[in-house]
């Protein structure tokens, strides 16, 4: 750096002072709860003894990883995590999209906040709570569908928690009607921000409302749009622990098709109680997830710099 | 809480120090054995108490985590009367600490991994026992109990009390209970004699047949068979009384062989044939849909009366204990003969963790749970006058009304030493320990398979375990889905586990002499 380079960091610094002093407690907030915990990656590569502490244990290089790629368990949590959570990105984005629109249409404002809601009451429950509704939808003898619904259809009951076939369907659902309302807000907020002339000169120009939502609303929120997706890939590969735990009431059956990353470490470190291993599947999940925000910040700024995260 | 006990505080003192007083006056019965233990107070009676305090230090809490069974809603009441006794013998207050079977395994590596003070811990081989000793979370006990509870192991046999050994260390000290099992039924018996049903000409578990078809036709809403637990499936109970199953990995012996000779038990035609008993009976609508996702075990079931009979492992007095746990008089019946497996011993244990704050405390403590009869009786019983009665006899029931404690404990300490309940035999104690004498012992009694060399397979096998057993042994799920369970083990590496495990089994007959 030159002389001035120096300079004129400088003079920033003296400028800004009041600004920097107050990123100090946001910064050490970040290093001791975000930086400093990363030590412990060194466990996913020892043979954890308490006698001995986690610096005394030994290395064991990559053992602790082998019981993931022993068996198919890593392919199936690696494909079960990306795939659930990627269709949960888009199904979210375009239902709360939806929505959000319709209920920009709505013209009582009683009845608008009402919807609204309604629709966020979801987000708000707990997930063990949902689990036990949806029990009670899927018990094997006392749940609605079993006891009422499929014999009025001619359907012989279902052993529900024991099929996996249907549990790809009735997860997403559960997060959707879960998950939608949250962004729902979030959308609509964005477009009772738009500017109404936008609209009343399309009205006059002749523009249905099927093209106004084309041409106005969707493009005019779409930054909006690209930041919560992009938030959302950097999350991918952490999933809704509760989702995938308790709404299938952590029966064996299902686990092929609702194992995820982050329930299989679980499990691990809870029926093993080995701290090793699980921290191996851990820091597997991390590095993946590392990877794929960095791709698809890439492809973003590739499209338009604007968006992209950094 | 905090007023209460202040409250309680200036009573408990004078109670404290007049037990003390008659302890140490009438010491000649139960206080005896252990007073050697508590820090050489052979010292005069008046001086009884500051001479064991004074030697011990400062006073300390000492936690004892256990499995917690029938009602514990009152433990905290027990709790400081169990303090009142070890405060005058060992300077240390006792805090009890009961946690649910079903939580566990995760509540004890939570525990062990975490830094918080347990001195005493029931452990278990069912409960990961030699992988907690291989990842060094339980301490070595052969010095501590030398020094702080000589006596110790005199309250049972030899053979059981050095069956917790790995690698020539003791990590556990078995309670003493009924350390043999034999397995049967137990059913409800208001529904047996409704129905004019018996188990006399019962031989088999197969010959169960018409009662459960009996109950399932003219008692809707009752399940003629639940199972214990979500792990512990139909099928699992039926082959359970003919197996060792040699700790919690694949590789099990039978016992009739009376060899070391391990075989995968999912390949026997003894599970094969267990699998179709379960599925036949789920599928005659005896067994509960859920039964393999249920988080209600067979007490609250059948407490709630959803449930006439489950199987289950037998004692002497068995019929008694599950009527007062179930809060309704159960009958039983005996259908394999009582054996002593590897477990035997290991089954339940007292161990000291890592986390101990004072190893030699925590010594003591586990030296009065087996020796002091006061002790033994709290914890077992509750409080005389307060959660049972004097029966007469020498026995006790009870009190009007029942009780918030309600313990029915073996996992813990001597409980030849507690009072037996009224219904159960006078010599209870006794005949346990002629059953416990008398079973047939598996020829790897005191074998515990160290799982460290083929964790990693361990690991693989529990996932595949995870996602079938449960589902298989309860007759969810049909047993042609066996030989893709089993292919999923072999993937796993089970037969590496069993290789490792029958390697270890055959050096530790050698070391042993066992032929």
């Amino acid at each position: 750096m030159t002389r001035t380079g120096w300079a004129s960091t400088f003079k920033k610094l003296k400028r800004y002072r009041a600004l920097f002093l107050m990123m100090v407690p946001g910064l050490a907030y970040l290093f001791m709860n975000n930086y400093l915990p990363m030590f412990g990656v060194i466990i996913a590569f020892k043979d954890i003894n308490y006698a001995k502490g986690i610096l005394g244990s030994d290395w064991i290089g990559f053992k602790n990883f082998e019981y993931l790629f022993m068996t198919k368990d890593a392919l199936v949590i690696t494909r079960n995590t990306i795939l659930y959570n990627g269709s949960f990105i888009v199904l979210n984005t375009v239902f709360a999209i939806g929505v959000a629109i319709l209920l920009n249409e709505v013209r009582s404002k009683f009845a608008a906040r009402l919807y609204q809601s309604v629709i966020l009451l979801p987000f708000l429950i707990s997930m063990v709570i949902v689990g036990y509704l949806v029990l009670s939808m899927l018990s094997a003898e006392s749940g609605y569908l079993n006891l009422n619904l499929l014999p009025m259809l001619g359907i012989e009951p279902i052993s529900w928690y024991f099929e996996p076939k249907y549990w790809p369907y009735i997860l997403t659902i559960v997060q959707l009607w879960k998950g939608t309302g949250y962004l729902c807000v979030i959308f609509l907020a964005a477009i009772i921000g738009i500017d109404n002339e936008y609209y009343e000169a399309a009205t006059i120009d002749g523009a249905g409302k099927w093209h106004q939502i084309r041409s106005i609303t969707v493009p005019l929120i779409a930054p909006t749009i690209t930041i919560m997706t992009l938030l959302a890939i950097g999350r991918i590969f952490y999933s809704d622990f509760g989702l995938f735990y308790q709404v299938p009431l952590n029966s064996g059956p299902l686990q092929p098709v609702t194992d995820v990353i982050d329930t299989y470490v679980y499990r691990g470190l809870m029926t093993l109680g080995d701290i090793g291993m699980s921290s191996a599947a851990g820091l597997y999940q991390s590095l993946v997830g590392f990877v794929l925000v960095l791709l698809s910040n890439y492809i973003v700024a590739k499209r338009s710099k604007e968006n992209a995260l950094f | 809480m905090q007023r209460k006990s202040k409250a309680v505080l200036l009573p408990s003192v004078l109670l404290a120090t007049s037990l003390v007083v008659s302890a140490c006056g009438g010491s000649n019965d139960a206080g005896s054995s252990s007073a050697p233990a508590s820090g050489g107070s052979s010292a005069p009676a008046s001086s009884g108490a500051s001479s064991g305090a004074a030697s011990n230090g400062k006073e300390l809490q000492l936690t004892l985590a256990f499995i917690g069974l029938g009602n514990m809603k009152e433990v905290g009441l027990v709790q400081d009367e169990i303090s009142k006794i070890t405060k005058a013998k060992i300077n240390a207050t006792v805090k009890l600490m009961p946690i649910d079977i079903g939580a566990w395994t995760q509540q004890v590596n939570l525990l062990l991994a975490g830094n918080e003070p347990v001195d005493l811990l029931v452990t278990s081989s069912f409960f990961n026992y030699s992988s907690q000793v291989a990842k060094g979370q339980l301490l070595p006990l052969d010095d501590l109990l030398a020094k702080n509870a000589p006596t110790v192991k005199d309250a049972m046999e030899p053979a059981i009390y050095n069956s917790t050994k790995i690698n020539g260390k003791m990590y556990g000290v078995p309670s003493v209970r009924d350390t043999a099992a034999d397995h049967g039924i137990a059913a409800r018996k208001d529904l047996m004699d409704k129905y004019n049903l018996s188990f006399d000409n019962v031989k088999t578990y197969a010959d169960l047949d018409p009662i459960f078809k009996t109950i399932k036709d003219n008692e809707p809403g009752v399940y003629p068979l639940v199972q214990r637990s979500q792990t512990n499936g139909i099928a699992n109970e039926l082959v359970r009384g003919y197996t060792d199953y040699l700790g919690d990995t694949p590789g099990v012996l039978i016992i009739e062989n009376q060899d070391l000779k391990l075989v995968d038990l999912y390949e026997t035609q003894m599970y094969k044939d267990a699998l179709q008993q379960a599925r036949k009976w789920y599928q005659a609508g005896y067994i509960m849909p859920d039964a393999a996702t249920t988080q209600e075990g067979n007490n609250s079931l059948i407490k709630a009366g959803k449930g006439f009979s489950y199987l289950s492992n037998m004692k002497p007095g068995f019929a008694t204990q599950e009527s007062t746990v179930n809060g309704r008089e159960m009958v039983t019946a005996s259908f394999v003969p009582p054996i002593s497996t590897s477990d035997s011993g290991t089954g339940f244990m007292i161990s000291i963790p890592k986390n101990t704050q004072d190893a030699d405390r925590a010594a003591q403590l586990l030296n009065l749970l087996y020796t002091d009869k006061d002790i033994a009786n709290l914890l077992a019983n509750g409080i005389e006058g307060k959660h049972y009665v004097d029966a007469g006899n020498g026995q006790i029931k009870s009190p009007e009304g029942g009780s918030n404690y309600v313990f029915n404990q073996w996992e813990v300490g001597n409980n030849a030493l507690t009072k037996v309940w009224q219904g159960m035999d006078t010599d209870l104690w006794a005949q346990t320990k002629a059953f416990n004498k008398n079973s047939t012992f598996s020829k790897a009694l005191g074998f515990s398979f160290d799982s460290s060399p083929v964790k990693t397979e361990v690991a693989a096998v529990i996932n595949v375990n995870n996602q079938y057993k449960a589902g298989l042994e309860s007759g969810t799920i049909d047993p042609s889905k066996l030989d893709e369970f089993v292919k999923k083990l072999k993937a796993a590496g089970l037969d590496k586990i069993i290789a490792e495990k029958q390697k270890q089994l055959d050096a530790w007959a050698k070391a042993n002499n066992i032929q």
